[in-house]
């Protein structure tokens, strides 16, 4: 792995400037919220974050399905660190849930679907890795990855609309019964600013972590190679 | 009148909820340089052993 | 092949006799393993004993009075086949490899899907067999009548779904190195909307509640039967080629 290409160093300073910019925004520039004070700032990231998880996995399945169709190793070197930044990421859209909910309801967890389902889809994630450590042949590893990378992916909606129908029928004590809201707050444009901007930040972050990632795993199997054939022979 | 309460006291959420973002993003990070140095390593030590024997 | 000058009603007899050959290689897949499996019952003793034993334990980890149990039931019920169903999911799966069924069945002139489907009834079979020897003891230890018509319609709806999602993944975790741990791993996360509609299915047809309420739930299952079924059958080939 050479020096990193002109369009990801780009990407790398754009990223590392908008994160400020977005840190900025949620930190200082976003009004403290009424209610809830300053803990609400963590929403921007929160959500953002969720969102990167969920497009990772998206990512993780299409390249399944164009392994499965093409073959190419690139697909396969896509969708493995794509699960990797997922899982980096859904973690962060985790804690940082569990962290909003407890001084606004006054517990660690809320059974509610979204953090649920964040919590299964790291949970599939976990399992995509450990199927792949759990197999040798590198074509059986991608293969295998990509079939439970398209069905892990196709099952998490139906993860969320199993725990939201369970929540519409069965009124939480603790937390909203509302299966929909979660710590809802009427959003001033300026946190509508700082919202979207993150949004947009963590989504450039992804693409820059996923293209970084997808060069260290061609070189970790460049680097295979070679071992594999200064021993064989 | 009614007045209204003050926000609740929740800086101390916020900064835990925030290292958390950026200690698992920092972490993330290092771990892409450790992986990609030790990787460059070893290649080296690669290249080397094939260009000497 | 259909020579190209022939006429469409001999292409058509052609097309049939392939629908005949594909579902007769079904057949004869469920066959084989009913068979073997009537010789020697390991399986479905295993997969029995195992059921009944942790009926046991819940009852006493759980305090199964008759109040809590009407809640309970569905839930002990639901744990019990899915942990019972992972055994025999293995078991298919590891005896195919092992014995080096699978590159026999896979040299056969039929769509491997037809492999795939007839190893998923199989399985179907096998867990329907136990559930359907567990619920009359259950009901007899607990003297409450499970054996309501929508409920053992839930039950084959949920059943179904675990099991068309649980024989593509066993094809695989069978092919890992660590296959007896792998398949509940890769599993439970999947199937987790099976397994909550079904419990909750089940528990309002013990509760008499109105179809309107369970509704949600069957149509949920019947989603996921027919999308994961889908799924399975397309990705299956990917799965079992060396």
């Amino acid at each position: 792995m050479g020096a990193s290409p002109r369009g990801l160093k780009f990407l790398s300073w754009a990223s590392v400037l908008m994160f400020g910019v977005a840190s900025y925004l949620a930190l200082v520039y976003a009004p403290r919220e009424a209610v809830m004070g300053d803990v609400q700032r963590v929403f921007y990231f929160h959500v953002s974050a969720g969102w990167v998880g969920g497009l990772a996995f998206l990512t993780a399945a299409v390249a399944g399905v164009g392994y499965l169709l093409r073959g190419r190793r690139s697909w396969d070197q896509v969708a493995l660190s794509s699960v990797e930044i997922g899982i980096a990421f859904t973690f962060i859209n985790i804690v940082t849930g569990s962290i909003w909910a407890r001084p606004i309801w006054n517990t660690w967890w809320t059974w509610d679907p979204r953090l649920v389902t964040a919590t299964v889809m790291l949970l599939l994630y976990a399992a995509y890795l450990l199927l792949r450590q759990g197999i040798d042949d590198p074509d059986r590893r991608a293969r295998f990855g990509a079939v439970y990378a398209i069905v892990g992916f196709l099952s998490v909606p139906l993860t969320f609309l199993s725990i939201r129908i369970f929540r519409t029928i069965h009124p939480v004590v603790i937390g909203n019964n509302d299966p929909t809201a979660q710590g809802a707050f009427d959003m001033t444009p300026r946190m509508l600013q700082a919202f979207l901007f993150s949004l947009l930040t963590f989504t450039v972050i992804y693409l820059t972590l996923l293209w970084h990632r997808t060069r260290l795993q061609r070189l970790s199997e460049h680097v295979e190679e070679r071992k594999l054939k200064l021993l064989g022979g | 009148m009614l007045l209204q309460t003050a926000p609740a006291q929740t800086f101390g959420y916020m900064v835990m909820g925030f290292a958390v973002i950026f200690g698992t993003l920092g972490a993330y990070l290092l771990s892409l340089w450790l992986r990609a140095r030790n990787l460059r390593r070893d290649l080296e030590m690669l290249e080397s052993t094939e260009a000497g024997g | 092949m259909p020579e190209p000058g022939a006429a469409p009603g001999v292409r058509g007899v052609r097309r049939a006799r392939g629908t005949r050959a594909y579902l007769r290689a079904i057949g004869a897949i469920v066959w084989k393993d009913m068979a073997a499996e009537f010789r020697s019952r390991e399986l479905l003793g295993a997969m029995l004993v195992f059921a009944l034993l942790v009926v046991l334990i819940f009852n006493f980890a759980l305090e199964l009075d008759a109040a809590a149990r009407a809640t309970v039931t569905s839930g002990v019920l639901w744990v019990t086949f899915a942990f019972a169903g992972t055994l025999g999911l293995n078991r298919s799966m590891s005896v195919e490899k092992d014995r080096g069924c699978l590159d026999g069945l896979l040299l056969a002139p039929v769509d491997r899907s037809a492999l795939f489907f007839g190893k998923a009834i199989g399985n179907l079979v096998f867990m329907l067999v136990v559930e359907a020897i567990v619920l009359p003891i259950y009901s007899l230890l607990y003297n409450v009548n499970l054996l309501l018509p929508g409920m053992l319609g839930a039950i084959l709806l949920g059943s179904l779904g675990y099991v068309v999602v649980g024989t593509l993944l066993a094809a695989m975790a069978v092919q890992a190195r660590t296959r007896d741990v792998l398949l509940p791993i890769l599993l439970f996360p999947v199937i987790l909307p099976v397994l909550v509609a079904a419990v909750k299915a089940t528990t309002g047809f013990l509760q008499g509640l109105e179809t309107a309420d369970i509704l949600p739930w069957i149509q949920l299952m019947v989603a996921f039967d027919v999308i994961f079924t889908a799924v399975a059958f397309m990705v299956f080939d990917f799965v079992v080629e060396e």
